[in-house]
């Protein structure tokens, strides 16, 4: 080949003038995540965005409530001349809300504050707040108004509360990250989804699962399988109960992710299931050139003759045939997500709303179909009659866009990657990690199979990479990105500027385990000392580089340097290991560069056999746990 | 009112698609802005792929101005295949500025009309398009027929703004026995070619697609034009990112959500190429209602079963192209390792569109065609039972391959020739698993045994029978 010099160097210059532009913008960002980076201290413009995410109509349809994340509120609109009634604030980073059966109370789920709001939506007031599990991402309210369902992110449960005193009863198992939970139609079941993985072995296919619980003896009476997929969402079901319906993520982590030409990175895919079609269909909504990246709402219309889905990444509302879909489902059984001509049976129309469609409602005569677009502080309204879009409602707040916005719209938008089919949000999901492996291009077809490390805190953990090529995030997210992982031209500098800074002003989500430490637990104390030991137990000077406190070191607990641990494979390239951050560790499994170990106490007592990862071997089940306990608060 | 506004309608499309025989004294208005065409005695649309000469009587470029018509050119012998730049300030074109020179790749700066000569050499060059960040493709003749190159435009001037002769940088493209020609930069920055099909050993027009580095050639569609008569050419991308191509006597397209073609209603005409998607949605396209008859610029609605003739004369007209800006299609950011061979991955070699094998493949043999166009063996390497091989190929040179069974016998084999470029490393989801067929999320077998490609570059070479 014979290329000029200049091409190549473009991307360098790019990298360079980013680096130049974040450290003049001033990133030295004390705290900051997906949905709070308007409260932040940056040197930067910041600015107090709404961010809507879900949306309620009232009973009577008078009022619309909208979920507002990054301003941490409920506003109350006239659901008929849109304007403001009023703005309640809630907890930090709400996710998700519900009305009572009546309609008198409005039930919010903070996932930053681990408690829940209950407001009375007469007075429009705040009644009570509620501790309630880890990062609580959903709450339904039975029927009867006695019980409250609550989906844990962070724990993985469903916490069932007294309705009227908060008082947790019991918690319910449910899948990696339980996040939303749909009743369904009569409201005997509710039906949770799920944004992580639920663990499978090394190099298998994800799994996740829909959780059915029994609303009225609150016990969990099935679990949907979904095989393949990583992710899922917002769940919806037909006014008859028959037809339920998941929005979903299938990845294809497993094969070397070496261009992205048909579909080679994700489906994008719903779960059928219920009376309607028997066992579950998985149904592909991508097209040969067109994709629908990241559904996550769902919505049936009434007649059950439709069905709207938003899609985060492409920025659309997908709109399917019921009838045309179920015949597909009954004549393709599956697996389906493989053939990207099958969408043609049964999706109808591609609505473009805003940035990060999220949540819908649907208004009571059913004409009209609400969408909350995340990043662009707006509601689309479509006409469900035409398919199209009819207005769009902006929300007060700032219309300008600062810095952070921006690289947020770019972190989540998938239209920057070779025919718009993924984006940074893809495997960063809510831009946090996806729980998988991957199995990179560049690195060779098989060999380098990386987890995906979380990016939360990530300012200042330089080098990337497992294997620390990357020096800084420009490089990363530049030329990186654009090679490896766009397959496509990417961003102008300003773009990536505004990226780098949104990135590294990620915060790391709070940390359930960590107490101060005069709280800490003796567990923690004891997990601390061997964390940071000096000496085996036999009394044997541990050298100090083989300490654990020597490479997890400092506060993000790196050294920011590479080392050789004993973990390698054989399908790992030489060279050393980048030092992992441990922020949040005791909830970002699989462990290691390659995510061979599913829990952190693997990594001692599967794949440190000779103490090259830190001296372990000398130490019990009990002692292991401790660490574990210590290494949880980090 | 209903019945009014129908009447308007039908009034207002009478109008518009009343047929205008002959010359149309102001065909740039009634398009809504210039318009440049090639004008020529004689046009075979297809020669090039057969590796022939398309205007063997000469051609020239016209500019419809203003209702007015003039050469765009004056000192050339002939001109042709003009490409208008995303801004519209510049033209490509291939001219000789006399009779008995070769083909060569020239730009023209609308602005002062200043000309400068692209390449330079004995073999023609047709065809340019340009393509994102300065670069350009276009078809060099040679042995092989004409082949796709790609060059840097900005490079053919140095710091004395003159031009280096003979030192533009190219990259080859295409890797093939058979020409192709560009059709088309998609939006999405791949290059959309025209060839025989099967690949590198057929005949009948078909459209391919190619990354700008050469990577990743593969048929736009597989279904290969199944239940219609002629091959498939002239394809141009439409805002919508459908691409509308010729198919026997009609128009057809491709759409996102479809693996086939979708044939669309237009009028019946022998069609001279691409169509071109003006600014207010019709279409502007070169055709004639019989072989006897010059080709003539003819606009009409999508849809529309008749057409206007908004441009005639004694000649073909054909190869219309719009002055006007256009949206700059994305660039392809180059991954190739740099490497002199070529890696490729089959997910599951028994996917296809052709049906199930007859037997279980075992092994599977590499075949690279010679230059005298027999296929040479190259060595096999083996199938796992997931259907998953994984082997270094040649790079930059017509293959194919072919599945064995236990006892060596072909269970299925390629019917055309395909390449790898240096440093690529490809995958496949099948053997003709066609576009609309995505990867299965498993580890492919042969990534869990070894993660060493089996060397099929350089093994020992056994000519084959039946090699084309």
């Amino acid at each position: 080949m014979n290329w000029p010099i200049h091409r190549w160097l473009q991307p360098a210059v790019v990298a360079v003038l980013a680096a130049v532009a974040a450290v003049l913008l001033g990133v030295s960002v004390g705290h900051g995540d997906a949905a709070h980076a308007a409260a932040m201290p940056v040197t930067g413009e910041v600015l107090n965005y709404a961010s809507p995410v879900e949306l309620l109509f009232s009973p009577d349809g008078a009022r619309l409530y909208v979920l507002c994340q990054q301003s941490d509120e409920v506003r109350v609109l006239d659901a008929k001349s849109d304007a403001a009634i009023k703005s309640i604030t809630v907890g930090r980073v709400p996710r998700g809300f519900s009305l009572s059966a009546s309609g008198d109370r409005l039930f919010v789920a903070n996932s930053w504050d681990d408690t829940v709001s209950i407001i009375d939506t007469k007075s429009l007031a705040i009644t009570a707040t509620w501790p309630v599990g880890s990062e609580p991402s959903s709450i339904v309210a039975d029927r009867e108004g006695k019980r409250l369902f609550v989906a844990n992110r962070i724990s993985n449960d469903v916490a069932v509360l007294d309705a009227n005193t908060g008082v947790e009863e019991k918690r319910l198992a449910a899948g990696r990250g339980a996040s939303y939970i749909t009743p369904s139609p009569d409201g005997s079941r509710l039906y949770v989804t799920h944004v992580y993985p639920n663990p499978t072995p090394h190099r298998t296919a994800p799994e996740s699962e829909i959780t059915v619980i029994d609303t009225a003896r609150a016990v969990v009476v099935d679990r949907i399988i979904l095989h393949n997929i990583a992710h899922a969402f917002h769940v919806a079901f037909s006014a008859d109960g028959r037809l339920g319906v998941a929005a979903e993520m299938h990845p294809k982590n497993l094969i070397p992710l070496a261009h992205l030409e048909h579909g080679g990175a994700f489906a994008d895919t719903l779960m059928l299931f219920g009376a309607d079609v028997g066992k579950p269909v998985e149904i592909p909504l991508d097209e040969l050139e067109r994709y629908a990246v990241r559904p996550f709402g769902v919505a049936i219309m009434a007649d059950k003759s439709r069905i709207f889905v938003t899609c985060e990444g492409s920025e659309l509302v997908t709109v399917l045939d019921v009838q045309r879909l179920l015949r597909f489902a009954h004549t393709h059984r599956g697996p389906n997500a493989q053939d990207l001509s099958a969408s043609a049976d049964y999706v109808i129309a591609h609505i473009a709303v805003g940035h990060d469609p999220r949540g819908m409602a649907m208004k009571h005569d059913g004409h009209s179909l609400l969408v909350a677009n995340r990043l662009d502080d707006t509601i689309s309204v479509i006409d469900t009659r035409t398919n199209r879009l009819a207005s769009t409602i902006a929300l007060a707040g700032p219309k300008k866009l600062s810095v952070l916005r921006h690289g947020e719209q770019t972190f989540y938008t998938a239209r920057h990657s070779f025919q718009g089919q993924i984006g940074c949000a893809n495997c960063h999901i809510d831009s946090t990690f996806d729980g998988l492996t991957w199995d990179l291009e560049p690195d060779g077809f098989g060999r380098d199979i990386v987890d995906n490390r979380p990016i939360e805190d990530v300012k200042d953990t330089e080098p990337f990479k497992w294997n620390g090529g990357n020096p800084n995030l420009p490089t990363e997210c530049g030329p990186r990105t654009e090679k490896y992982f766009w397959r496509a031209e990417n961003y102008d500098d300003l773009t990536l500027t505004d990226l780098v800074v949104y990135i590294r002003s990620l915060q790391a989500r709070p940390n359930r385990w960590r107490r101060p430490i005069s709280e800490s637990t003796p567990a923690q104390e004891r997990g601390k000392d061997l964390f940071t030991r000096d000496k085996d137990k036999f009394g044997n000077a541990i050298l100090e580089t083989n300490r654990c406190v020597f490479c997890h070191s400092g506060k993000k607990g790196t050294n920011q340097k590479s080392f050789d641990v004993g973990t390698k494979k054989w399908t790992d390239n030489t060279g050393p290991l980048d030092t992992p951050q441990l922020t949040n560790i005791g909830i970002t499994g699989p462990y290691l560069h390659d995510g061979s170990a599913a829990t952190l106490e693997q990594i001692w007592t599967v794949f440190n056999p000779e103490d090259k990862h830190g001296r372990t071997n000398d130490l019990t089940k009990d002692e292991l746990n401790d660490l574990i306990e210590y290494l949880r608060t980090r | 009112m209903r019945v009014c506004a129908s009447v308007l309608r039908a009034v207002a499309w009478v109008a518009f698609l009343l047929p205008v025989c002959g010359f149309a004294p102001n065909p740039s208005q009634k398009i809504g802005t210039d318009v440049i065409v090639t004008a020529a005695l004689a046009y075979e649309p297809l020669a090039a792929i057969r590796g022939e000469e398309r205007f063997p009587k000469g051609a020239q470029l016209l500019l419809l101005h203003d209702g007015k018509t003039e050469p765009l050119l004056t000192d050339f012998a002939a001109t042709a295949d003009a490409n208008v730049s995303f801004d519209a300030h510049r033209v490509l074109f291939s001219g000789k500025k006399r009779v008995t020179d070769a083909w060569q790749i020239w730009e023209l700066t609308l602005r002062d009309h200043d000309v400068r000569q692209l390449t330079e050499g004995q073999q023609d060059a047709i065809r340019p398009l340009y393509l994102p960040d300065g670069n350009m493709v276009y078809a060099l003749r040679t042995p092989q027929g004409f082949q796709l190159e790609s060059a840097k435009i900005a490079l053919t001037e140095n710091s004395d703004g003159q031009k280096p002769a003979g030192t533009l940088a190219v990259l080859p493209l295409t890797y093939s026995q058979a020409s192709a020609v560009p059709a088309d930069v998609l939006a999405d920055g791949r290059i959309l070619f025209e060839a025989g099909f099967p690949l590198g050993s057929g005949a009948v027009p078909e459209m391919f697609l190619v990354y700008s580095d050469g990577s990743g050639v593969e048929s736009y569609r597989c279904d290969h034009g199944t239940g219609m008569v002629g091959g498939r050419w002239g394809g141009k991308q439409l805002a919508s990112g459908d691409v509308v191509f010729t198919h026997g006597d009609s128009l057809a397209r491709f759409t996102s959500p479809l693996a086939h073609e979708e044939r669309i209603a237009a009028p019946h005409a022998e069609y001279a190429g691409a169509i071109i998607e003006t600014a207010s949605g019709a279409w502007l396209v070169s055709a004639r209602s019989t072989n006897s008859s010059p080709y003539a610029l003819k606009l009409f609605k999508p849809g529309a079963v008749a057409s206007r003739t908004v441009y005639a004369r004694g000649e073909n007209v054909v190869e219309p192209v719009l002055v006007a800006p256009r949206n700059r299609p994305r660039r392809h950011p180059s991954a190739l390792h740099e490497w002199d061979y070529a890696n490729m991955l089959a997910l599951d070699a028994r996917i296809s569109r052709d049906g199930p094998l007859s037997g279980v493949p075992v092994s599977v043999r590499l075949e690279m065609q010679d230059a005298a166009g027999r296929a040479v063996a190259m060595g096999t390497a083996p199938v796992e039972k997931d259907g998953s091989f994984f082997v270094k190929a040649p790079a930059d040179k017509p293959i194919r391959f072919a599945l064995l069974d236990g006892k060596g016998a072909v269970l299925r084999q390629e019917h055309g020739w395909f390449w790898i470029r240096r440093g690529e490393q490809r995958i496949c989801v099948g053997c003709h698993a066609g576009p609309e067929r995505a990867s299965e999320n498993r580890v492919p077998a042969v990534l869990l045994r070894t993660t060493t490609a089996v060397d099929l570059t350089s093994a020992v070479q056994h000519s084959l029978s039946g090699g084309n």
